[in-house]
């Protein structure tokens, strides 16, 4: 009888601790494993480490114009989106007063005229009147709607422009896509890589936080057609969306692929001559009626053989393209 | 064995099971709001 109750009592105890290590390597395989990073930390706020484009430290990423007219005066606080950090650093470096950033080794000091926050922040704070012009892809019709609320007009100038790029495990044997099927993925229609012409494996399709630059840009592609969660997401293979430049960094590290779209792939030539179907304006975002001289002169400046120069060594797709 | 050691037992063995399992979701958390969409993607296989 004892030895009936000692034997069932382990039994429990086995089966609560195969319950717990089960419940654990779960977490492991379909979570934690996929959220190690294997490159330098910060990489969620971008592919490219901010310390590394830093205006006026001499770093090679930071391409400028050395004879530039500098700003006098009235220096505008310039922000950005993250994956666009590279365009105005150049812009910063070449004629901002060196005297006007301030980086303390980590992040901007809030008295430096260059600030780097996202797409997101960076809209609220052109409305806010925390940055006088945002380099960003263009806005999403809630920040549109936030600037309307607060009274704030945006102008919106192309400085460049870049392709939105769908990108998918570098096993994963799908190399195309076309506009159909991302609407299809992303409305829920289409679930599975066989629909694609890969294997049988559900579809995890990734999404971005509402308001940053790609989530809108995937918004823009949508069209009315809603986005659904994708609740069988832990278990797929994943499609998930960026600009090119963002990932182009990353590529060489391995691990992920670009789709092409209908057959085309994002190149400068491409996505220059429109046929790359989803490429998207980089703008210069500024406040209508802004009083600032210095704002007109630096984005004049942006617009300048000079300026489009430094988006095209940035690795962008310069307007003159 | 007596009940109450096999509760015991037992007791400890969640204890340590539910902080392992909590201990792990805030590691995993903490990792995810660090990675990028396409460092997760390049994991992903």
């Amino acid at each position: 009888m004892d030895k009936k109750k000692l034997a069932k009592q382990l039994g429990v105890i086995a089966l609560v601790i195969v319950l717990f290590a089960g419940l654990d390597i779960g977490i492991y395989r379909l979570f934690i494993k996929r959220v190690i990073s294997h490159h330098s930390p910060g990489m969620q706020k971008m592919s490219v480490e901010v310390g590394n484009y830093v205006p006026f430290t001499g770093s090679e990423n930071v391409f400028s114009v050395k004879d530039a007219d500098k700003l006098e005066g009235d220096i505008p606080t310039i922000d950005g989106a993250a994956a666009l950090l590279p365009i105005y650093a150049g812009f910063v470096e070449s004629i901002y007063p060196e005297s006007s950033v301030i980086y303390n080794g980590e992040d901007y000091d809030p008295a430096s005229a260059m600030h780097y926050t996202n797409t997101r922040g960076a809209y609220k704070d052109i409305v806010d009147g925390n940055a006088d012009i945002i380099i960003c892809a263009a806005p999403s019709d809630e920040q549109l709607q936030y600037a309307k609320d607060n009274g704030v007009e945006l102008e919106l100038v192309p400085v460049g422009s870049d392709a939105f790029v769908f990108i998918v495990n570098a096993g994963n044997p799908v190399d195309n896509i076309t506009i159909d099927q991302i609407r299809g993925i992303y409305s829920g229609k289409i679930t599975n890589w066989k629909e694609l012409g890969g294997k049988n494996i559900p579809i995890a399709a990734m999404r971005r936080n509402k308001n940053s630059g790609s989530q809108t840009a995937l918004e823009k592609i949508m069209g009315d057609i809603p986005i659904k969660p994708d609740y069988t997401a832990l278990f797929g293979s994943p499609i998930g969306f960026s600009f090119r430049y963002y990932v182009t960094g990353m590529l060489g590290e391995g691990g992920v692929k670009i789709l092409t779209i209908n057959g085309i792939e994002p190149t400068p030539e491409t996505i220059a001559d429109g046929s790359y179907p989803v490429a998207g304006n980089i703008y210069a975002v500024y406040r209508k009626g802004e009083t600032n001289e210095n704002v007109k002169k630096a984005i004049d400046f942006m617009l300048s053989p000079e300026g489009q120069k430094i988006v095209e060594q940035s690795g962008y797709i310069p307007l003159s393209q | 064995m007596k009940d109450k050691t096999f509760i015991a037992i037992l007791a400890i063995i969640m204890v340590i099971g539910t902080g392992v399992t909590a201990g792990l979701m805030i590691h995993g958390y903490n990792l995810w709001k660090e990675i990028s969409i396409v460092e997760m993607i390049a994991n992903w296989g």
